[in-house]
């Protein structure tokens, strides 16, 4: 595994000699393997040891610490985020990070002795970098989840999940689109039926 | 008495299926919409969000309580028997496609996966053939489409709910006509004039085991989404496209690098 890391990363060097200097801040800021690995075994324990609203505290707090909360919420809003004040982006923010944690604590609650293994990493000219891992199950075959993980200038940040090839970003982004187009294109009854179902 | 009326409103709805996949197959020749990775092409979508209601409470009323009992009753080894003798039945379509899609080694595999498991595994119960090393595939003529189409695979023509089978599309509906026809059980069964039976328990049973495999996913999907039938479409689109991008991509000779990289260490 490290071998066949640093040999990705000499072919990626080479290849990419020209657009290095995007690349490298990616690779010294950590590997983002090792940030996948340690989210997996971080909310293992948290499902282990909390319930209830205390897991759902810990969850967020994972959220915030190792996903781009603001990339993804803007990303899902689309063209949206332009036509939408400041006040009303940091509700929405906020709405958004709320509804998430419930529902990856919710997820995570029928943890039953999966475990993640993670694969390769394939560093982006983009300076994303994807992982590809694989969700063991107990029975059955094993869930394929891929990462992308970006450099943000504070350390590696999450910005997308993608089960089996459905990209959680895309999904909400659809699914909101649609919401707000139904709602006269308007974002506040967006944000106001987030932040009703984040009381909840 | 219902399901009758499903049956006839579903052979209805068939050949109008056909008919507008036909044509959308013609007309995306054009790329009307090169939908891409941005929002699903749906101009039918008040009709598609009324079988999609429909649909819905179908499986309120109907599939999914069989489904959720069939889950916590029946015991793991008997799921997991049906599912593979489901699988089993499904071989041969799958090699099929497999030399339409001009890999007749992958298709061999499949088939000699198709007489291990119809025989040392008994009809198929039991998935001798992985044991043996013949690694399981799953094809369909919708794959098979979009690994020749020149477009970016989540434009599969315009969006469709189908009644009772759900989310689709034009690309994947004409195609699911396709592996129907040229499926050998449905002929043999046809032939014998035992294909009402055999189509009835056939399919009565894949619709529970694979709501049942798609409950926490689906139920997940409708609890944290504000547009349900949105956040369907769209995870529908990327689940299709991704499994045709994997096909793409082994033929693709950065893939193909890839490969022999990792084939290199290996040794």
């Amino acid at each position: 595994m490290p071998l066949l890391a640093s040999r990705r990363l000499v072919l990626a060097a080479a290849g990419l000699i020209a657009l290095s200097a995007f690349t490298a801040p990616a690779m010294a800021a950590g590997d983002p393997g090792q940030l996948i690995q340690s989210v997996a075994d971080e909310v293992i324990q948290i499902v282990k040891q909390a319930k209830g609203p205390d897991r759902e505290a810990a969850i967020q707090k994972i959220l915030t610490t190792n996903f781009d909360m603001t990339y993804m919420g803007r990303a899902a809003l689309g063209t949206h985020w332009d036509g939408t004040s400041e006040p009303e982006r940091a509700r929405y923010l906020t709405a958004v990070a709320s509804a998430e944690a419930h529902a990856y604590s919710e997820r995570f609650g029928q943890y039953a002795g999966q475990t993640l293994t993670v694969g390769r990493v394939t560093p982006r000219p983009n300076g994303v970098s994807t992982v590809d891992t694989k969700l063991n199950q107990t029975d059955g075959a094993p869930i394929s989840i891929l990462w992308e993980v970006r450099d943000t200038g504070q350390g590696l940040r999450i910005t997308d999940v993608k089960v089996e090839g459905v990209s959680m970003v895309m999904t909400r982004r659809s699914d909101f689109n649609s919401y707000i187009q139904g709602h006269g294109g308007q974002v506040e009854p967006l944000i106001q039926e987030l932040e009703r179902r984040a009381k909840n | 008495m219902i399901k009758g009326m499903f049956k006839a409103m579903a052979s209805n709805a068939r050949h109008s299926v056909v008919v507008a996949a036909a044509a959308a197959a013609l007309l995306g020749g054009c790329a009307v919409n090169d939908t891409g990775a941005s929002e699903v092409w749906d101009p039918a979508e008040v009709p598609n969000r009324f079988i999609f209601s429909i649909n819905r409470a179908v499986d309120i009323i109907a599939i999914r309580p069989v489904a959720v009992v069939y889950r916590d009753w029946m015991p793991t080894p008997a799921k997991k028997g049906v599912h593979n003798v489901l699988e089993n039945l499904g071989e041969p379509v799958t090699a099929i496609n497999e030399v339409v899609q001009g890999d007749p080694s992958r298709a061999a595999t499949t088939l000699a996966r198709f007489l291990v498991n119809s025989t040392l595994g008994l009809a198929g119960l039991f998935d001798v053939a992985t044991s043996f090393g013949l690694t399981k595939t799953k094809e369909d003529f919708g794959k098979t489409v979009g690994y020749y189409a020149g477009v970016e695979p989540e434009n599969g023509g315009f969006y469709l709910v189908l009644p009772l089978a759900g989310p689709s599309n034009a690309r994947d509906a004409a195609s699911l006509m396709a592996d129907y026809a040229v499926d050998p059980f449905r002929i043999l069964t046809y032939a014998l004039n035992i294909d009402a039976v055999y189509q009835g328990v056939r399919y009565g049973a894949t619709v529970i085991d694979i709501r049942t495999r798609t409950m926490f996913a689906l139920d997940d999907l409708e609890k944290n989404s504000v547009d349900y039938y949105a956040a369907l479409r769209s995870a529908y689109t990327q689940q299709r496209a991704d499994l045709i991008r994997q096909k793409r991509e082994k033929t693709d000779s950065r893939g193909e690098l890839d490969r022999r990289d990792n084939v290199a260490l290996v040794r």
